[in-house]
Parts: structure tokens; sequence; C-alpha cells
């Protein structure tokens, strides 16, 4: 009954009383449609699983048309907390995007702005807008962000990652079956470049000690090693999918180095993400 | 070819070999394993049964892995992760062999949802420029299939622009085979394609619990005689068509391949274990007496599960949540969870007679369920104390 309570309370409240807003010129189709998680595929099909997989609880869709028959369609997709909500916008954002200061953050391409906002991913496209297109898309992103409420943040797990060497928003939260293996839950990663090296660093935050445990020794399992005592502290492994691993255990938390084989870089990266992680304790 | 149907309760197995069926010893990740093989219709492509749809994947190493362990068709879209799937995949055949792997990738265009039917900017220039921006993140100056994607009316399949954009494409050499993707009101679509005369392959949603079973596999017989390949999707999760309870992912596999007029499934796999999976049924794709038992009783449980369709929505003189309702008679009697079917039924704040006070039912369920027998059955639960459930 607490949690419920918090929830009440939460800033990501406001985004379940969501309305779209008026835009000058722009007149809004009477209906709006809403989807929840066993309608989604009625409007995106396939691609919901994904979107359910983010925890997706509920998706607004609002139509806009100008007396020119321009028209724009406004995608709000509402997710259980904002790491969910991080996690389905960053499967889909290119690092290398036209980045906007709207939300927690947003891109823009032709006929397409997709931005972030506390529990919210919304996606807006246009149609038709002429050599206006990106300003009225802009303008539409900052109205819809308007009426979402408090913005709220990046995860600040994600603050842990090195910056040395870290392509710019490269950061991803993966909401399951992380390395392909179902025991290993939710991680967040970021990808690197280093002396023409490309690597990832990944951090898997557990309910507690015991389930980071539960996830080492079934790891350990995996790859063939069931009789290594687990204990807290660093692993070299050596996976048959992923090449070699160093992957460290320590409380609640499990990190590493991804398809690096540089020992020397391997070791410089793991000592400079614990130090990231201790300050963060 | 011969085949035959034998089964009961409306799921058919079938006993038969595939046209062009065969073989092949193939290096799988260190290991030989006899793979089975089939011709994709008039594309003369030769493809293993089963192939990766990476739709839902962000894993390079996963996809590495499955074209390392003799996968070789990977199914992507333009739209999928909104661009970055086709990316991933860019990064992992970046460098292979182009004869060592294919590609089908989509292509949409504006539809209305509502209608299925497109839009003023479905325009052939539009559809090349998605492609091109495809081809790019995919670093390939082409794909093997290019499907016309998530069609649902016969209209759609001859729109124009697409017909004009594919047939520019293939000349220009982007791609080799024109394919359609159909998930809804899919035997219109199929028989569509065949009368169009201008696809080479169907991408389609097909699996052992469609409602319009009999109707999809008549459709894919028809498009198969007429030389067109077929690629079936959403063996294991039909989507919202779909019941959530397959048991047995490597069954439901196995059911689609029976059908010899499907020559290869692209399920779509996240994790190494679902790989493994595929892989054996790769190599004996044909079902066990246990699995078909298993999926004759799965089959028969779809008398359990509301399809989703929601049009009796509006039929209830009262409107009642019946989608909801018949969700917790499913809880109810097939996942055998009281606590969750009570807490939805509470959650529904249901009037204190709800179904009790018509003398005669308005809703028309699309599958036939007894809508009223099932609400009178299940509300009962609202008066049940919790410590009784719990």
């Amino acid at each position: 009954m607490l949690g419920i309570v918090g929830f009440l309370w939460s800033p990501w409240a406001q985004a379940a009383d969501f309305k779209f807003p008026s835009v000058n010129d722009w007149k809004q189709a009477d209906n709006i449609q809403a989807f929840d998680s066993s309608t989604l595929y009625e409007y995106i099909d396939g691609g919901a699983d994904l979107y359910l997989a983010y925890d997706f609880e509920e998706l607004k869709v609002a139509e806009y048309q100008n007396d020119k028959k321009a028209s724009v369609t406004v995608d709000v997709y509402r997710h259980r907390t904002p790491t969910h909500a991080f996690g389905i916008y960053s499967q889909e954002r290119f690092p290398g995007a036209n980045f906007i200061e709207v939300g927690v953050q947003g891109y823009q391409e032709k006929h397409a702005l997709n931005f972030l906002s506390g529990n919210t991913y919304v996606k807006i496209t246009s149609y038709d807008t002429g050599p206006e297109d990106q300003a009225v898309l802009l303008s539409f992103a900052k109205a819809v962000a308007g009426n979402l409420g408090e913005k709220g943040a990046f995860p600040s797990l994600l603050a842990a990652f090195p910056a040395e060497g870290k392509v710019k928003n490269s950061e991803k939260f993966m909401v399951r079956k992380f390395l392909g293996y179902p025991f290993l839950h939710s991680a967040f990663s970021a990808d690197y470049e280093v002396s023409g090296k490309n690597f990832r660093l990944f951090i898997i935050e557990g309910k507690d000690q015991a389930d980071c445990r539960d996830m080492m020794e079934k790891y350990l399992e995996q790859l063939g090693m069931k009789d290594k005592t687990v204990a807290e502290g660093q692993y070299t492994l050596s996976d048959a999918y992923h090449g070699e691993i160093d992957l460290h255990w320590r409380g609640a938390r499990i990190w590493g180095i991804l398809d690096l084989g540089d020992p020397g870089l391997r070791s410089k990266y793991s000592k400079l993400f614990e130090q990231e992680l201790q300050k963060r304790k | 070819m011969k085949t035959t149907l034998a089964g009961c309760g409306g799921l058919f197995f079938l006993s038969s070999e595939a046209k062009g069926q065969e073989t092949k010893i193939v290096e799988s990740r260190g290991k030989e394993r006899k793979f089975v093989y089939r011709t994709l219709g008039r594309t003369g492509l030769k493809l293993p049964v089963i192939n990766m749809g990476v739709m839902n994947s962000d894993n390079p190493n996963l996809i590495r892995a499955a074209l390392d362990s003799g996968m070789v068709l990977l199914d992507t879209a333009h739209g999928y992760m909104g661009g970055r799937n086709e990316e991933t995949i860019g990064s992992v055949i970046k460098g292979r062999p182009r004869d060592s792997y294919m590609i089908g990738s989509k292509v949409s265009l504006p539809q209305d949802r509502s209608t299925g039917l497109y839009l003023e900017g479905a325009t052939m220039e539009e559809f090349l420029r998605k492609l091109d921006i495809s081809l790019k993140r995919l670093g390939v100056d082409h794909v093997e299939i290019l499907y016309h994607h998530g069609v649902s009316r016969k209209e759609s399949v001859v729109h124009e622009p697409v017909l004009k954009a594919m047939e520019k494409a293939k000349k220009e050499g982007k791609i080799r085979f024109a394919g359609i993707s159909t998930h809804m009101n899919e035997p219109e679509v199929v028989h569509a394609t065949v009368d169009s005369k201008f696809y080479d392959v169907i991408l389609v949603a097909y699996n052992y619990q469609q409602k319009h079973l009999s109707e999809v596999r008549s459709a894919i017989a028809r498009a198969s005689q007429a030389g067109i390949g077929i690629v079936g999707m959403k063996a294991i999760r039909g989507g919202h068509r779909q019941t959530p309870s397959v048991q047995s992912a490597a069954a439901a596999l196995k059911w689609v391949l029976q059908d010899p007029n499907v020559h290869t499934i692209v399920p779509g796999f996240t994790a190494f274990e679902e790989m493994e999976t595929d892989l054996a049924v790769l190599e004996n794709p044909n079902l066990t007496e246990d699995e078909k038992k298993a999926l004759q009783k799965e089959a028969s449980l779809t008398s359990l599960y509301c399809q989703g369709c929601r049009q009796c929505l509006n039929q209830c003189r009262d409107h009642l949540p019946i989608p909801d309702l018949m969700r917790a008679y499913m809880y109810t009697y097939d996942y055998r969870n009281l606590a969750l079917a009570q807490d939805l039924v509470l959650s529904l704040n249901l009037a204190s007679r709800a179904c009790q006070d018509c003398s005669q039912c308005s809703v028309k369920c699309s599958v036939g369920f007894n809508v009223p027998a099932k609400i009178k059955d299940v509300v009962r639960l609202k008066d049940v104390p919790s410590e009784f459930i719990a």
C-alpha cells in the first residue's frame, strides 16, 4: 500500500494525467487514441515486444493538422519508471544523432523527433511540413515537454562510467537477459573507443549481495566452472560467445569489460570504473 | 508430394516433406551438424528452415553466434529499434564474405492505422529514401529480400508507389527479391499477393493458435504453389492474437515447419539458450508424439483465452470491461492463480450485481465465448475473503 501511495505522490504520476498541448496554427483531431499493454500491438505490431519488455504502461497518440494539410503525430509512451523509459529510449538512440535540449534529452531528424522526459518516451513525426519541418517538430516537442511536468534526469548510475574514451550518448539500459543470458538481469552499459579499440563497460545492479551471488553462480555454471568457489572479487572469464571478460563482483554490483583483448587497457579501465563506483556507493 | 492430415480439435498435424527439402552438413561453431534446408520458392535461395529474427536483439555476439552456428538469413526492418537493429547487424557482417549471409529487411510507409490504407505521404521517393538509409546502416549495397512492411489490406498490396519503388530498386541491384509482410488479415493479403503476380516472397504470421488458422494455411498453400517463397513469423509469440501460454517453443516451431509450404521461419531470440533450441529444431524439425500431445492440449486451452479483439466493448449494455474479466477467468482456470484473478476483479470496481440483471445478453463474442456465463462465474471472486485465497 505504501508503494502505491508513493507512486501517486511521485512526480511521474503527472505523466498519467498528461494532456496534449494546444499548438498555434495547428488543430488537434478530436480523438486521442490510447493503448495499454494488451493493445499496443494494434499500433506498432511486433515492435510492441520491446516496449513491453521495458515495462510499458500506456501510449497516448494525438494527431494535429494545419491549414496547409501538413500533419504531426505525437506518441507519448509511458513506462513504469524513468529508468525503463530511458532503457527503451537508449535502444533507439543513435550516438551520432542531432541532439537537442528537450526533456532530459532529445534528438531530431527529418520528419521525426524523439525525446525522454521522466518516465515517458515521446516520439513526434511529421508529414508535409516543408522547409519548416525541424522548427515545427521542435515547437511541438517543447509544448509536449511543458505538459509532462518534471523532466527528471538520466539514471544516476550512468555517471559512474569513466569519461575517458567513452562514446558520447552510447549509454544503454538493457532490461533483461544481459549478454544473452536469462540469469543475468538488467544492466547499464557504455561503449568506448580508445587507441582504435572498441569495447564496452557494463554494470549489473542486483537486488542485494545474494542476488549477485546467484547470478555469479549461474554464470560460472554456464561457463563450465560449476566447482569454482564463488566469492566477491575479480574474475577473468573465457566465455564461448563473448570471448574474454573481466568481471568484478562486490556487494550488490557486478561490473566488467567486454570485447577488449588488451590486458593493460582492461586493467586500466577496471580500476577507473571501480574508482568511479566507489564514489557512488 | 504426399500430404496427410491427422488430428482433432481443429489442430492438424501434417505428415509430409517439402519439395526441395534437403539435409546439409554444416560447420556449426566448430562442430559438424546436419541441418534441414528448403528452397524459398522461385527465388531459388536455399535456406536453413530456421533463421534469425533479429528484431529485439541488440547483442552483436548473439547475431554473430547465429551466423557462426549455421543460420544464414537475418530478418530485420528499417524501423526496428529506430534503425539501431540494422546498424547492429551491419557491425556483425562487416568483413564477412557477402555470400555467407543473407539479409531480409522491410520498409513501411505512412498508413492509416484504423483502415490499413496508405496516406498521402506513401510515395515511391519515401520508400526508396528509407531503403537507401537501411543499406547504409547495414553497410551493404543490396539486400536479398526487401519486404513491403506490415500490409493488412488487399488494396495496399498493390499500392503503386511501392511496386514502382521495388521495381526501380531491383533494376538498380539494391534488392534481389521483392517481398511483402503481413500479420493482420493475413489470408486477404496473401491471396492479393498471389493475384498481383508481383512479389517473390511472403513473410506471414503463422502459428497453431491462430483463430483463422485454416484460412491462413490455405492461403499459404496457394501462394507456395504459385511459386512464392514463404517465410513464417510469430511461430512462438503471435502478438496480440496469440495466447501467452506456449509451453514448448520447439514444438511451436516444428508445428509451423511440418507445413511443407513454409520454406523457413525467422523466430526472434534474445538469449543463447533460445538459439540452441532453434538449432536443435533445425537438425530435427519432426514433431515427437509427446510434442503433438502437448500442442493438442495447448490448442484446446485457447478456449480459455480472450483474443483481445475488443468488439464486445460496445455491445455490453452495462459497458462491462469484458476483456479484463475474461483475463481474470484465464488467471483462474488456466494459471490457477486465484489471487491474481481476485486482484484483477477487485480492481475493476464492478457494480454489486454485475452481469446479473439482463434477461438476454447482447454480446456476441468473436470466438464464441459464453461471456455472461464466464463473467458470472469469475465475479464470485469479489465476495471471497482474500485470506482464503492468498
